[in-house]
């Protein structure tokens, strides 16, 4: 009888462990069940030809028949083409130059129109629109302004007396004239940026300032730290953006409205047409792998500098 | 150039020195913010500029527009130049076409990612988390990391040259930002009214379509509102799938006025305004969407 008793009484939280445990299994079914188009998305459209990109990199492909598997050999002679490094180049000046740019630009304008004042639906309208604005459309504006000879911007320089450059034509002022395409179009980061603003306690700034601290002491010591992981957040996204640049260039360059010679070709352009005008698949796909990579690695050091200056609130870390 | 809202200093009882006080502050607070309006007038001039100039040179004659020194209002108003540049090109056919290619991707934008974020924001199992962060990692790749193999692939199925390369990965929760919106919407909708629901014996699909989806309606509005822009201004993605001229969208077509008429710019900014209108009407009715679902992006994000 004792016997009985003691084997009843481990049967019943084996039982209950074996009842949770297919209930945990069933929640897993079911959540996976929910998940699956992504899944399933993310083998096909996204592990698949991340690790294909890695295996045509290694070899010589036309993207017609068989690759032949040739080694580093793509690799070596990345490092030995010009216009490759010029491409790498030209992005990676539009990258330092464009990201911190249009960062501090974002934040400044949400501060901005964070302030208590009238018409604060008007400029936010205004300053965001031109980010929805056509792509396409908006290279074609930006040429128009800054056509050489009939833009109005130069005409307007000219009555200052200053001679105005050729911008989309010049090869020394092309990549600003990019960079200044990108910052109109900046209303996304700004409106994030807003957001988080709005979201931080009224009560702390009242705090820092009852202990005696002006407007620039609350902006770095309460504003910036809290609206921190949101900076992060976006610096990280539009990093990808910016490394992969292309629509603006492309469109500019392939209807010949700008960017003389090799001054404003881009890395993704150059991948483009390695792949779909030259048929050089294997070379382009190591391209592909290389971009991955350096992205990889300055969001790494991004996210592992965050440490430093990222503050998340409630947490000790 | 930022000042901060003046705080006074607290006074715990109204003394002379108050009525003082204010005196001295009215003229400065209305310096300040006359300062500030001065600073948001310049960015508003920097900003609007561009888009008033589209529409002033698309509405001038073309000596006109090329005149130095600039005329900067047109006269008369030349409204011509928008049937005449729409009729140069196969304008309505490149406007089918981009609505064609947003109507499909918003089907499967709304069925799949509503679905995926119901399975992250509203179920609680053992890998959702790791599954999570998988996906938020994808948009940390460079798109042309992924791009050629997927091309061929689609070529060996015979897909190139149609849109459904770009329509068949949207049904399968390729738009990780329709995804993380919902979810952040789903996970502020109250755990009560599921249990509530499991309670009475309903199964998680029933609570997902019945339940939250019907209260979803304005997360899923923005998420149509994005993706509709988004395919609106695609060029990349036609631009590799798409060969054939008749199934052009709108964004190629334009390009392609940019290249042919660049010696006539009215019509150039007439097709640029013609491609930007609808946008910005769409953004002035819905604004609240719009401004709503660019928050919900920058919420919740730590981590």
């Amino acid at each position: 009888m004792s016997s009985a008793l003691t084997s009843s009484a481990t049967a019943v939280p084996q039982m209950a462990l074996k009842a949770a445990r297919s209930a945990q299994r069933r929640q897993i079914r079911t959540g996976l069940l929910f998940v699956s188009p992504w899944v399933l998305g993310f083998l096909a459209f996204f592990l698949y030809p991340f690790f294909a990109t890695l295996y045509y990199s290694f070899t010589d492909y036309s993207g017609l028949g068989a690759a032949h598997l040739i080694g580093f050999a793509n690799y070596w002679a990345l490092f030995h083409d010009s216009l490759f490094r010029t491409s790498l180049f030209n992005t990676f000046y539009y990258t330092a130059v464009e990201l911190p740019l249009s960062t501090i630009v974002a934040l400044g304008l949400a501060l901005l129109l964070n302030m208590k004042i009238k018409g604060m639906a008007f400029y936010r309208t205004i300053f965001y629109i031109p980010s929805i604005v056509p792509i396409v459309a908006s290279c074609m504006v930006f040429v128009w302004i800054f056509n050489p000879t009939n833009g109005v911007m130069n005409s307007l320089l000219s009555n200052l007396h200053v001679p105005g450059p050729d911008w989309f034509f010049s090869v020394s002022w092309s990549k600003p004239s990019f960079i200044l395409l990108g910052l109109w179009g900046l209303g996304q980061p700004m409106v994030i940026y807003l957001a988080a603003l709005q979201g931080v306690p009224k009560d702390m700034y009242e705090v820092a300032s009852l202990e005696g601290a002006g407007p620039w002491h609350r902006l770095r010591h309460v504003t910036l730290p809290m609206i921190s992981p949101i900076i992060l957040f976006n610096v990280v996204l539009q990093l990808v953006v910016c490394v992969s640049y292309f629509t603006q260039a492309q469109v500019i360059e392939s209807q010949d409205v700008g960017g003389p010679g090799t001054s404003t070709w881009f890395y993704v352009q150059y991948l483009y047409t390695q792949a779909f005008q030259f048929l050089k698949f294997g070379y382009s796909s190591a391209m592909g792998f290389f971009l991955f990579v350096i992205t990889a690695i300055i969001t790494t050091v991004l996210l592992k500098s965050s440490s430093r200056w990222v503050y998340y609130a409630g947490d000790d870390r | 150039m930022i000042t901060a809202p003046q705080v006074l200093p607290p006074r715990t009882s109204p003394q002379p020195s108050e009525t003082w006080a204010r005196r001295r502050w009215a003229p400065q607070k209305l310096l300040t913010s006359a300062s500030k309006h001065a600073v948001l007038l310049i960015f508003t001039v920097v900003f609007g500029f561009p888009l008033l100039w589209m529409v002033l040179s698309s509405l001038k004659s073309n000596p006109q527009a090329l005149q130095s020194p600039v005329v900067w209002w047109p006269h008369p108003f030349l409204w011509d130049n928008y049937p005449n540049v729409i009729n140069a090109v196969p304008f309505y056919r490149f406007v089918l076409n981009t609505l064609l290619y947003a109507a499909i991707t918003i089907v499967g934008v709304c069925l799949s990612s509503s679905l995926v974020a119901y399975g992250f924001a509203r179920l609680r199992w053992r890998g959702r988390d790791a599954l999570f962060f998988v996906m938020l990692c994808t948009l940390l790749v460079p798109f042309f990391a992924t791009l050629l193999p997927l091309f061929i692939l689609y070529r060996k199925f015979h897909m190139v040259g149609w849109y459904l390369p770009l329509e068949i990965p949207t049904f399968f929760g390729s738009s990780v930002f329709s995804t993380f919106l919902l979810r952040q919407f789903f996970m502020t909708i109250p755990e009560a009214l599921s249990d509530a629901a499991r309670v009475d014996g309903a199964n998680e699909f029933y609570i997902y379509s019945r339940i939250i989806l019907p209260l979803a309606k304005p997360a899923m509005a923005t998420v149509v509102l994005f993706q509709f822009i988004y395919c609106w201004n695609d060029y990349i993605g036609p631009l590799i799938f798409i060969n054939n001229e008749n199934w052009y969208p709108l964004s190629i077509g334009l390009s392609f006025v940019l290249g042919t008429y660049s010696t006539n710019w009215p019509w150039v900014m007439a097709a640029a305004a013609a491609a930007t209108a609808p946008i910005v009407i769409l953004f002035f009715f819905t604004q609240r969407t719009f401004m709503g679902g660019i928050s919900i992006q920058g919420t919740g994000t730590k981590g």
